[in-house]
């Protein structure tokens, strides 16, 4: 034992190193392991993801940017809805995985009537296209019919369709867009060029803030409404009219008929179907007389009180001016804007002189282009030379045609105390400054105000038929006769009628115009404005104040 | 020394094991949002179309006729009180109650 005792004992010393080593070894391919394992997991993991990624990778097909575009809705002041993008599924085919082209035609054809198959046939036949249009923004009913057709080669993609939901309603101060959703006239136009659209690939919802319109879609409906019983009532061929707010220069509604619909804007394209309010020019005949008499009283050669004898025609050139009613004495300036009087109007712009007359529509903006955000309106035509005969005419209407916008503009500015009214479909949300000098007098414009109220409410007054009771309307009515081949046509005229209310502080303008209207029995067989036009104005007028906001008035004060 | 080899290639490991799950957790993110916006963008079309199919409905030409079937019209002159306040016609309308 003490022998065993007494020796050194390297054995258990070697065991010892051995077991440390092997238990080192151990450790070390346990973490080798662990590692191993653990790459292992996570190779596999990624192996997996990017497997069950690539399921979610949508083909991409080589096709030709089909870019359309996305619009900012459009409301009337009130915010009410006029235009606005949908989503709406287009078709293409993909020529390279069509297999029977005859057959695809053939099916399409029975769920698309219209549809021009021989075009399509020949753009399927180049096989190296893989993208062809086959009808753009249908409804979802006729996407569902085509898919369940079954054709191969055939798909849809989602694009922006403009949608109208007030249907033909101010078609055409609205304009239209063309397939790609871009703005071709009216305020779509005006979108596209001054306030901006995205292209988009897909069908992405603009997110700009709609844009407003001045219109109010109540008056406008009152007035398309009015407008389409004229027409039935005096059997017009067509009719047109607006309602201009005199303080801010907003256009509340303004509308021309036989009307165009937006969403199908093809679908009338004849000289009928235009906007006669901004695109046509008209001689308007007698309304233009309240132009006349206020260019006499801002230039103090008349008052309201003056005698002008208007018993002798006027003598213009190579023909001779007559009254509808010749008066067989006197006339006051009054008289003569209540008879309508042509003798009277050339007289007193005779007395002014054609220069004058001339500066004074300048003034007004009647003889250049008239400038309004949102709409062309066509340039007036103007007399070549000013002679005597050029003067006579102008001062009641004739040898100047203007837009109705354009003359709108201008008697507003009358009635505005002569503060320049610029007109605007947008609305304007501060007073136009009010540091520019005023085209008129503040007497003046009183006056004629005035003036226009005597015209309605005058028992001899041509615009009695417009009176609304409590509204205080007052306006002038102007029978044209249209000038056709071979000089004027008595057969058939423009009859207006330059209607705004309440005349004691004018707020808003309304001017109806009614193309060729017919002697009814409702008129005694007359077309003049006075039995047409008039009534229309007040009929109008009826409807709309109280939607305006203009409060009537007892009848014993509204005189 | 050793040890802290061992601590070292530890965290490094745990590390990326970490680095690994914030991967997949925001790809996982990153799907989910693509399904909020899906969903939010499927929401604004819904809205586009509703809005359009209330303004077709509540178009004027429409409301008009079933206003006027309804036997309503345009307001009289005379369904107006000028220039009082609702509140005195109420007053009014009470005192008549009241005799």
């Amino acid at each position: 034992m003490t022998v065993d005792a007494g020796k050194p004992l390297p054995r258990p010393e070697r065991g010892e190193v051995l077991r440390r080593r092997r238990a080192r070894q151990l450790t070390e391919s346990g973490i080798y392991a662990f590692l191993f394992l653990a790459f292992a997991g996570v190779a596999l993991q990624l192996v997996g993801l990017a497997l069950s990624h690539q399921a979610n990778v949508t083909l991409a097909v080589s096709e030709p940017v089909a870019t359309s575009f996305s619009r900012p809705d459009i409301v009337d002041r009130n915010g009410r809805l006029l235009a606005t993008d949908l989503k709406a599924p287009s078709i293409f085919a993909d020529p390279a995985l069509v297999i029977d082209r005859d057959e695809l035609v053939e099916k399409l054809s029975t769920v698309l009537p219209d549809l021009d198959a021989k075009e399509l046939r020949r753009a399927l036949e180049d096989r190296s296209r893989r993208f062809v249009w086959v009808r753009r923004g249908v409804s979802p009913k006729i996407a569902q019919k085509v898919h369940d057709l079954g054709l191969p080669g055939v798909s849809f993609r989602d694009e922006l369709r403009r949608t109208y939901p007030a249907g033909r309603l101010a078609g055409y101060v609205l304009g239209s867009v063309n397939v790609d959703n871009r703005g071709v006239n009216g305020i779509e136009r005006y979108i596209d060029e001054k306030i901006g659209v995205e292209a988009v690939h897909s069908a992405t919802l603009s997110t700009r803030p709609p844009v407003r319109l001045s219109l109010d879609l109540g008056v406008q409906h009152a007035l398309e409404d009015e407008l389409q019983s004229a027409i039935a009532l005096y059997k017009t061929e067509g009719a047109a009219g607006l309602v201009l707010n005199i303080k801010t220069g907003e256009v509340m509604a303004s509308a021309s008929l036989p009307p165009v619909d937006p969403t199908w804007p093809g679908g009338a394209r004849d000289d009928r179907h235009i906007d006669r309010v901004s695109a046509g020019t008209y001689e308007l005949g007698s309304v233009f007389k309240t132009l006349t008499i206020a260019m006499a009283f801002d230039e103090g050669l008349a008052q309201p009180g003056t005698m002008v004898d208007v018993r002798q025609p006027l003598e213009a050139g190579r023909f001779t001016v007559t009254d509808f009613h010749p008066a067989d004495r006197p006339l006051s300036v009054t008289e003569i804007f209540t008879h309508s009087s042509n003798v009277g109007a050339g007289m007193l712009a005779l007395q002014a002189g054609s220069d004058r007359l001339q500066a004074f529509l300048r003034k007004l903006g009647i003889l250049e282009q008239l400038k309004v955000e949102g709409a062309t309106i066509a340039q007036p035509q103007v007399p070549p030379v000013w002679n005597r005969a050029a003067t006579i005419t102008v001062s009641y209407g004739h040898g100047l045609a203007v837009s109705p916008m354009q003359f709108a503009a201008a008697a507003a500015t009358i009635l505005n105390d002569g503060k320049r009214v610029e007109p605007t479909f947008f609305r304007t949300f501060e007073a136009p400054p009010a540091n520019e000098k005023p085209l008129i007098t503040a007497a003046t414009s009183r006056q004629m105000a005035r003036l226009m109220r005597v015209n309605v409410t005058a028992p001899d007054g041509t615009g009695r038929q417009a009176d609304v009771p409590g509204y205080r309307v007052g306006g002038k009515t102007g029978t044209a006769d249209i000038a056709g081949r071979g000089g004027y046509s008595t057969k058939s005229v423009i009859s207006s009628f330059l209607g705004a209310f309440p005349m004691d502080d004018p707020q808003y303008l309304t001017f109806v115009i009614l193309f060729e209207p017919k002697g009814v029995s409702e008129t005694g067989g007359q077309r003049t404005a006075g039995t047409n036009a008039a009534p229309v104005t007040g009929k109008l007028i009826s409807r709309i104040a109280a939607q305006l906001g203009v409060a009537p008035r007892a009848s014993s004060e509204s005189q | 020394m050793r040890l802290l080899n061992v601590t070292a290639f530890f965290f490094a490991i745990a590390s990326a094991l970490l680095l690994y799950g914030l991967n997949y957790e925001t790809r996982r993110l990153e799907a989910e949002v693509q399904l909020k916006e899906r969903t939010a963008e499927r929401a604004r079309n819904d809205i586009a179309v509703l809005k359009a199919e209330r303004g077709h409905l509540a178009r004027p030409e429409r409301i008009d006729q079933l206003a006027r079937q309804l036997g309503l019209s345009p307001p009289k002159p005379d369904q107006f009180e000028q220039g009082r306040e609702v509140s005195e016609l109420n007053e009014r309308r009470g005192g008549s109650h009241d005799r």
